[in-house]
């Protein structure tokens, strides 16, 4: 069984925050599903170098053209920001004066 | 109750529509007649669009100026994780409730191009995490054929539109079975499209190596025409492609079928359909042998595992701070935390976490690593199996439809992906087709092929539902 200590810190890798209440089931649930994914294990080696089915792609270096699909976008972008003002999305200050 | 109008095919409708029998404002007034009716209670879509009717006026306009294509006129569902600019886009989840599309996926762009009406978005397991569209965030879709019963998942509220008519067909998208699972549940076609043959360019990604979006249809020639209404490279989407077509005419009469596989879990009356139905192609001339895929178990685990890690890192760009839902914690740090506990679901969350544990130092190789190995297995069993038939057959569930809230631990409705997931790990072109039913409630056999061999699925699914 996977520990609350390593719950609260999978927890903090994932930047959401955890009730207490939630603690002990996520225990249970996520000990059955690693239990349940550990079959894998039986398998020998790890990834190899494989010839996939895609490969890279490049475009040319030009700028975006009239009609592309991310024309315009700016202000629909902005305009789903939580906080906006002047175009600008309003964020938290994170860097203090004297750093 | 249905209509004269919504009971028909894409295919018949096109034909009305370019005889001038019926306009496309006529469908769409249909469509939404049916979704006022029906929607309160299935809650399929999320959002009927408020344009419909303006979008059809517009397309018998294009008609009298001599436009003509196949889908010019027809409704269409559309799921709520593929992007249509100016339209909300939730993927089904308080995280992205309020949150307008800045742009049209390119599968919608081609649509639009064909001058398809599109009736509303369709509901979803949230952020495609799911297999019965009971981990939405607004409720669950029902069954139009039993309403105690899911509509299958995550592409529910696309396959319960169409199975009850509320739209004459409808995107979805499969990233572990999302197209085929809501298809065999009611009682539809669903397909998912060789990996990279569709573009998912404004597709909200779930696992970005898997995902596709695929066309619900009541007939194969329906799925055939939006398949190519929406398939091709895009610039957009490094990952599109296209794939050699395949001549081998030997091949295309013989299907394999992995008895083993079936050999325990299957309902007793979906294995009696699935023989019944394989009998009947024997009568159209196919030969049927038996193979088998060693690894698809693993391929389960294996799945799961790279399921976890790419939706954990596709979801981290959900913080609050771009878009989405936006809650202020403390500090930065609890910015995020507040906002990604109110927005995800619990599915989402586990997931999210699990996808963190698999991705951490020490453990990457153990699973990540190991799964990555397990689809190259499979994925290499399958191709050399799709070298000495045309075709691989299988139920595409265990089960049919089960009943809402039966399924309560994550690892039981997991389990029910085992048909699915391979085509998704393999990238295979896959396609579900209605086989009969149990006791009333739909169940559809699947069909898979080698990868650009969408011709194969197209083929055998007409002959099974009798469309030549």
């Amino acid at each position: 069984m996977i520990s609350k200590e390593d719950i609260l810190k999978l927890a903090e890798l994932s930047r959401i925050e955890l009730k207490e209440e939630e603690i002990e089931p996520l225990q249970k649930d996520i000990s059955n599903i690693l239990e349940y994914v550990n079959q894998v294990s039986s398998i020998e080696g790890t990834v190899e170098k494989e010839v996939g089915l895609t490969h890279n792609v490049m475009r040319e270096d030009i700028p975006y053209t009239e009609g592309s699909a991310l024309k315009g976008a700016r202000e629909d972008v902005a305009a789903a920001f939580p906080v906006q003002k002047n175009g600008y999305n309003v964020v938290r200050k994170i860097i203090q004066k004297d750093e | 109750m249905s209509s004269e109008l919504t009971n028909l095919s894409i295919t018949e409708a096109s034909k009305k529509l370019a005889a001038k029998e019926i306009s496309a404002v006529d469908l769409a007034r249909a469509c939404k007649a049916e979704a006022d009716a029906k929607n309160p209670e299935l809650n399929a879509y999320l959002e009927v669009f408020d344009d419909v009717e303006a979008q059809a006026y517009d397309a018998d306009a294009k008609r009298v100026q001599g436009d003509a294509g196949e889908l010019l006129g027809i409704p269409l569902g559309v799921k709520d994780n593929i992007l249509i600019k100016g339209k909300h886009a939730s993927a089904a989840s308080k995280m992205l409730e309020n949150y307008v599309a800045t742009y049209d996926s390119t599968a919608i762009s081609k649509l639009k191009h064909e001058g398809a009406v599109f009736i509303g978005r369709t509901n979803m397991d949230e952020f495609a995490l799911g297999g019965s569209t009971e981990n939405s965030a607004f409720g669950v879709t029902k069954n139009p054929h039993d309403t105690s019963r899911v509509a299958g998942g995550t592409s529910g509220g696309s396959a319960a539109a169409v199975a009850a008519e509320m739209a004459l067909g409808a995107l979805g998208s499969d990233t572990g079975g999302s197209v085929r699972n809501p298809a065999s549940f009611c009682g539809v076609v669903g397909l998912k499209p060789t990996y990279g043959a569709v573009s998912r360019f404004g597709l909200i990604a779930a696992v970005s190596s898997f995902d596709q979006i695929g066309p619900i249809t009541k007939t194969v020639s329906d799925a055939e025409l939006v398949f190519n209404a929406i398939k091709g490279v895009d610039p957009l989407d490094s990952t599109s492609c296209t794939h050699a077509q395949r001549t081998n005419e030997v091949l295309q009469k013989k299907i394999g079928v992995p008895r083993t596989l079936l050999a325990s879990g299957v309902d007793a009356g979906v294995l009696a359909a699935f023989e019944k139905t394989l009998e009947q192609l024997k009568g159209q001339g196919y030969e049927i042998v038996d193979i088998e895929i060693p690894s698809v178990s693993l391929g389960l685990a294996a799945y799961y595992i790279i399921n976890f890690a790419e939706v954990s890192s596709n979801v981290s760009r959900f913080d609050g701070v771009r878009y989405g839902l936006s809650k202020k914690g403390d500090s930065l740090a609890g910015d995020y935390a507040k906002s990604r506990a109110e927005g995800f679901g619990p599915e989402t969350r586990r997931r999210i976490m699990l996808g963190a544990y698999v991705l951490s130092a020490g453990y990457y190789d153990a699973y990540y690593g190991k799964a990555g190995a397990a689809r190259a297995q499979l994925t290499r069993e399958v191709q050399d199996i799709l070298h000495t038939v045309g075709a691989i057959a299988m139920p595409t569930m265990p089960t049919p439809a089960f009943k809402i809230g039966e399924k309560e631990d994550p690892v039981a409705m997991y389990a029910a992906d085992l048909f699915t997931v391979t085509a998704n790990l393999t990238g295979n072109p896959a396609i579900s087709v209605p086989m009969g039913d149990v006791d009333g409630l739909p169940i559809g056999i699947q069909f898979t092929a080698a990868h650009g061999d969408e011709a194969a699925l197209f083929r055998v699914g007409k002959d099974v539902l009798g469309e030549y």
